[in-house]
């Protein structure tokens, strides 16, 4: 923790905390940006899984459907990272020190990792280009499990708000 | 019955008392709230952004309707009840709140828009260059961004 707490103390110092907290309007517009960068993951992730589980876009492959949502996915994520560190910037004795959001952070990489396994999967089976909804076990499984950690994401994003910061950590 | 005595009714009820002693409910409503408003947001934007002819532009706007609106309708029905059970935690705070009234008469407008859009633009929108489902886009656009910029503040005012 002790690396945590000087690096806290670092970026409290910053002159990007001292931006951030420079107006009131600031810290909620940088939220609203962090939501609606959600949303894109939220409707790229869930067009690309329910087409693997035959719900959705079954006019369309799931190649096609990968190829036209994991670029902007992936673009979401990069600018939630970025709106996410301006986020702990604002507080940043708040969320480094509480379990949820360390949670968090491995939930976003294992969503991430279940992602980039489908796209591959779905480059490595053929009958993927087809129109037909061919659901693979596979498939079935990367699907249902990205779908369950991308909501787990979004479930421990908001419980950082609720959640206790560890004991001694800096308040 | 006012707003005030709506909203004390409100204070009243089981859900309101559940809401305010549970540790994990009022959150764990929340957390769905923001799963059902991104799916509205985000099905809604790539319609909006379709009709401006900024994305997907080879794809015909109805095919795309047809494959976003299940999200769209199953996002607004999860965010309707999510959002109407928050209320429960703070209905006098709710009531007297700018943002949360703003928010809703926004949510009004977007309603309208969808069937301004339905019953009139769409039977017009017969050539890729008309100029009514632009319009009709760009306006939904920014009407969401607006409701969820308001639904946050909502956060920082109550």
């Amino acid at each position: 923790m002790e690396f945590l707490t000087g690096f806290a103390a670092w970026l409290g110092a910053s002159p990007i905390t001292a931006l951030v907290t420079s107006h009131g309007w600031i810290v909620p517009a940088i939220q609203v940006v962090h939501i609606l960068a959600i949303a894109a993951v939220v409707i790229g992730a869930a067009l690309i899984n329910l087409r693997a589980l035959g719900l959705a876009e079954q006019g369309r492959s799931l190649r096609v459907v990968l190829d036209a949502w994991l670029p902007v996915l992936y673009s979401a994520v990069g600018i939630l990272a970025f709106t996410g560190f301006l986020l702990i910037a604002s507080e940043p004795d708040r969320a480094l020190f509480r379990t949820i959001f360390w949670v968090k952070l491995g939930l976003i990489v294992a969503a991430l990792l279940v992602t980039r396994a489908h796209g591959l999967a779905a480059r490595d089976t053929g009958d993927q280009s087809s129109v037909a909804v061919t659901r693979t076990p596979l498939h079935t499984l990367l699907a249902v499990a990205s779908l369950l950690l991308w909501v787990g994401v979004i479930y421990a994003g908001r419980w950082i708000a609720y959640a206790d910061g560890w004991p001694g950590a800096p308040s | 019955m006012s707003l005030q005595d709506f909203a004390n009714t409100l204070a009243d009820t089981w859900l309101a008392t559940e809401l305010t002693d549970s540790t994990w409910l009022f959150g764990t409503v929340e957390s769905f709230h923001v799963v059902a408003l991104t799916l509205v947001f985000g099905s809604i934007a790539l319609v909006d952004l379709r009709l401006l002819g900024l994305v997907q532009g080879s794809r015909p706007v109805n095919d795309l309707l047809r494959s976003v609106l299940p999200l769209t309708w199953a996002g607004f029905a999860l965010a309707a009840i999510t959002g109407t059970t928050l209320i429960f935690a703070n209905p006098i705070g709710y009531s007297e709140n700018f943002f949360f009234k703003g928010k809703l008469l926004l949510l009004l407008l977007a309603g309208l828009n969808v069937a301004v859009f339905h019953f009139w633009v769409q039977p017009r929108a017969t050539s890729p260059e008309a100029l009514a489902p632009r319009i009709s886009g760009g306006i939904s656009l920014v009407l969401w961004v607006t409701i969820v910029s308001f639904g946050r503040w909502i956060g920082f005012t109550i």
